[in-house]
C-alpha cells in the first residue's frame, strides 16, 4: 500500500540458531494506531528494535517513509520516538531533570529546553516534579516517559508495552493521550499483552513465535472469525499456531 | 552542545547517589591512609625467643643489642633449653636464638658463643629479612670488638643511600598505592556506565537520540576521567601531607602521565561495559582484571621476580608503566628524559586499548 509510512517485507531475525522473527510482512499506515500483540517472546520487541536500527536485520527489509533502514539509519532515527517497557527514564533523576536531559540531547536550544520544562509543569503536579523518578507511581512515570519520547517531535511513535504495571484508570488516561496524538497526525505502534487494549487500535497484528498469525481491524476480525471478542480470537489463534 | 546535557546527566547521577560519591571521593582517602600503614615491607617487632646456654660474658652483650633494637620484640630469655620446634609451631615467636658454648673448649675460643638462629619459614620473605638483621647485629658486635683491640678489617663497605636515605618503605609504596586507587575507582565505575543504561533500558533511547556515537562515548567516559583526576590529586595530597612522601619531580608531568593512563583505563572500563549484560557481570570482570593488573604491575613484588616467559604480560599492563613513572617522579625527581621509554610505551598501549574499545563500541551500537 502506498500510504504505508512503515513497510516491513519478509523480515527475519535469527540469534544464532534461534529464529526470533520468521519472515514477517506488514505495513503501518500514516496516522494510524497499530496494536502489536503477542505473548512474551513472540518477537515484538525484536521487531521494534529492528525498526529503530538498533538490531541488524538477518533478512528482508524495513522501509520507513520511503527510506531503507540499512542505508538511512540516521535519517530514520530522527523520525522516531520510543518508549520502552521500563519507561526509559533515569530513576535517580527527577522528572524535570529527565525532561531537561532528553530535550537537551534532542538538540533543542536552551530556551526551547526551558519551554519543555514549563510544559511538563502543566501536566505534572509541582509537588512531585522534584522527586526522584524511582519514587513516582507508575502512572506518573508513564506520563513523563511519554512526554519525553515526544520531545523531538517524532512522526512515528514506537511504544513497547507502555501500559505494563499501570492501573486501569491510568491506562484509560494513557489511551486518551494516544488518541490525542493520533488526532495531530502521529503514527503509533503499540505493543501490548493486555488484550482489552486492542479495542483502541485501528488495526492489530498478532505475533506468535516470530510469525504473524492474525492481521486486520479488530471489528472486522471478530466478524470474520465469528468470535465474541478479540480476546477469544487471540487465544484461539495462539492455540491453533501452537498445534501447527 | 548536546554533549553538555549528557555530561550534566552523568554528574547528576553521581551526585544523587551518595554511596557512589562516598566510594569515589572519601573511600580512596581512607584506603590510602590504611594501606599506607599496612602495605609496608619494613619488618619490625619480630617476636623472638632467646635461649642462653652459654657461660661467656659476650652473650649478654649480644642479647642487650637484640633487646635494645626495635626490630625485635623479645618474648623471653630462657636459661634452660626448650623444644624449639614446638615453640615455633605454637607461633608465639617467629624466631629463636640459641647461644651455647663452643664444643671445643679453650680460653680464647670461649670468649664467643656459638649462635644458632631458628626461623619460622612460613613467611619466607620476613624470615629472610629477620635472619639478615640478626647476622647484622652479630657482625657489628664482632667488628666493634675488633676495633677495641685495635684491629680494623681490611675491607669495609659503607652504604650511602640516595633518594630514600631512611629506607622508608612508605616512600616506595605510597606513590604506587595512589596509582592503584586511581585504577580501582575509575575502572569499577566506568565498567558499569554503559551496562547500567542497558539495565534501565535507557540505552535504546540514547542510541536513537540525536547524540552522535562519539558524543555518547565521550559523554560516558569524560566524567569518570574528571573523577579520576580529582582522586589522583587527593591521593598525592595525602601522600605528601599525611605520609610526608617527597615529590621531587614535576607535578605537571605526573598529571600528564596520569591522564594518559586514565584514558587507557577508561577505554578498558568501557570495553567491559559494552560486553557485559549486567552490572554484576561487569563488576566481576573489573575485579578479575584489577587483580591481574596489580599482580603484574611491580607494585608489591618486583617485576624481575616474574619468569622471563611471562614478562610480556607486564609489558601489556598499563599499570606497570604508571607505577614506574610515578615512583621516578616522586622519589628520584626524574623527568621525561629519564622515563620517556615507559611513557612512550604507555602512550602506545593507551592508543591500542582506546582503538579496540572504540571499535567495539561502534560495533555494539550498530549491531
Amino acid at each position: 500500500m502506498s500510504n504505508n509510512i512503515i513497510e516491513i517485507k519478509n523480515l527475519v531475525k535469527k540469534f544464532g540458531r534461534f529464529t526470533a522473527v520468521n519472515s514477517i510482512s506488514f505495513g503501518i499506515r500514516e496516522g494510524e494506531i497499530l496494536g502489536f500483540l503477542g505473548p512474551n517472546g513472540a518477537g515484538k520487541t525484536t521487531t521494534i528494535k529492528m525498526i529503530m536500527g538498533l538490531i541488524n536485520i538477518t533478512e528482508g527489509e524495513i522501509i520507513v517513509d520511503g527510506m531503507d533502514i540499512v542505508t538511512h539509519r540516521k535519517k530514520i532515527k530522527d523520525k522516531l520516538g520510543y518508549m520502552s517497557q521500563k519507561f526509559s527514564l533515569y530513576p535517580k533523576l527527577n522528572a524535570r531533570e529527565n525532561v531537561e536531559f532528553f530535550a537537551g540531547i534532542s538538540g533543542l536550544s536552551r530556551d526551547k529546553v526551558n519551554n519543555k520544562i514549563a510544559e511538563l509543569k502543566e501536566i505534572i503536579h509541582p509537588d512531585i516534579i522534584e522527586k526522584s523518578v524511582e519514587n513516582l507511581p507508575p502512572g506518573i512515570k508513564q506520563k513523563v516517559a511519554l512526554f519525553a519520547s515526544l520531545i523531538p517531535d517524532p512522526e512515528i511513535l514506537l511504544l513497547d508495552e507502555p501500559t505494563s504495571g499501570v492501573d486501569p484508570k491510568m491506562r484509560r488516561n494513557f489511551w486518551q493521550d494516544i488518541y490525542e496524538l493520533k488526532k495531530i497526525g502521529k503514527t503509533i505502534l503499540v505493543t501490548t499483552h493486555n488484550i482489552d487494549e486492542v479495542e483502541y487500535a485501528d488495526r492489530i497484528v498478532i505475533l506468535h513465535r516470530g510469525n504473524i498469525i492474525v492481521e486486520g481491524e479488530p471489528a472486522n476480525l471478530v466478524r470474520e472469525y465469528d468470535v465474541d471478542s478479540v480476546e477469544t480470537l487471540f487465544k484461539e489463534a495462539v492455540k491453533k499456531n501452537e498445534r501447527d | 552542545m548536546k554533549i553538555i546535557y549528557l555530561l550534566k546527566k552523568e554528574f547528576l547521577e553521581i551526585f544523587k547517589q551518595k554511596e557512589l560519591l562516598f566510594m569515589m571521593i572519601i573511600a580512596p582517602i581512607f584506603q590510602l591512609i590504611i594501606l599506607g600503614y599496612v602495605v609496608t615491607t619494613d619488618i619490625k617487632n619480630i617476636p623472638v625467643g632467646i635461649i642462653d646456654l652459654s657461660t661467656g660474658k659476650s652473650t649478654t652483650r649480644i642479647i642487650n643489642r637484640i633487646t635494645g633494637s626495635d626490630l625485635f620484640d623479645v618474648k623471653y630469655i630462657s636459661g634452660v633449653n626448650r623444644d624449639t620446634v614446638k615453640e615455633l609451631k605454637k607461633g608465639a615467636v617467629k624466631s629463636i636464638i640459641l647461644f651455647r658454648d663452643p664444643v671445643k673448649t679453650g680460653a680464647k675460643i670461649k670468649k664467643y658463643p656459638e649462635v644458632q638462629i631458628l626461623m619460622d619459614g612460613v613467611d619466607s620473605n620476613s624470615s629472610r629479612i629477620a635472619a639478615g638483621y640478626f647476622n647484622g647485629i652479630i657482625k657489628n658486635f664482632i667488628l666493634d670488638d675488633l676495633e677495641v683491640l685495635g684491629i680494623s678489617p681490611l675491607v669495609k663497605g659503607k652504604p650511602l643511600i640516595r633518594f630514600n636515605p631512611e629506607l622508608r618503605s612508605i616512600n616506595y609504596m605510597g606513590p604506587g598505592i595512589v596509582a592503584l586507587l586511581l585504577t580501582t575507582i575509575t575502572l569499577f565505575i566506568t565498567s558499569i556506565s554503559i551496562v547500567r543504561e542497558k539495565e534501565q533500558q535507557t540505552i535504546d533511547t540514547l542510541l536513537i537520540s540525536r547524540l552522535r556515537p562519539y558524543e555518547i562515548y565521550i559523554g560516558k567516559a569524560l566524567p569518570m576521567g574528571i573523577v579520576g583526576v580529582i582522586d589522583m590529586a587527593l591521593g598525592v595530597l595525602v601522600a605528601v601531607v599525611w605520609f610526608d612522601i617527597p615529590v621531587r619531580g614535576s607535578l605537571l608531568v605526573l598529571l600528564i602521565s596520569s591522564v594518559i593512563y586514565l584514558m587507557a583505563i577508561l577505554s578498558y572500563g568501557m570495553l567491559i561495559s559494552i560486553f557485559s549484560t549486567s552490572q554484576q557481570q561487569s563488576l566481576f570482570f573489573s575485579w578479575f582484571s584489577l587483580l591481574t593488573f596489580i599482580l603484574l604491575s611491580g607494585l608489591f613484588t618486583p617485576v624481575e621476580n616474574i619468569p622471563v616467559g611471562l614478562r610480556w604480560l607486564v609489558s601489556i599492563n598499563p599499570l606497570s608503566y604508571l607505577i614506574r613513572i610515578i615512583r621516578e617522579i616522586f622519589l628520584k625527581g626524574n623527568g621525561i628524559e629519564q622515563f620517556y621509554g615507559d611513557l612512550l610505551s604507555l602512550i602506545m598501549l593507551t592508543i591500542l586499548i582506546s582503538l579496540i574499545s572504540i571499535f567495539n563500541f561502534k560495533k555494539f551500537i550498530s549491531k
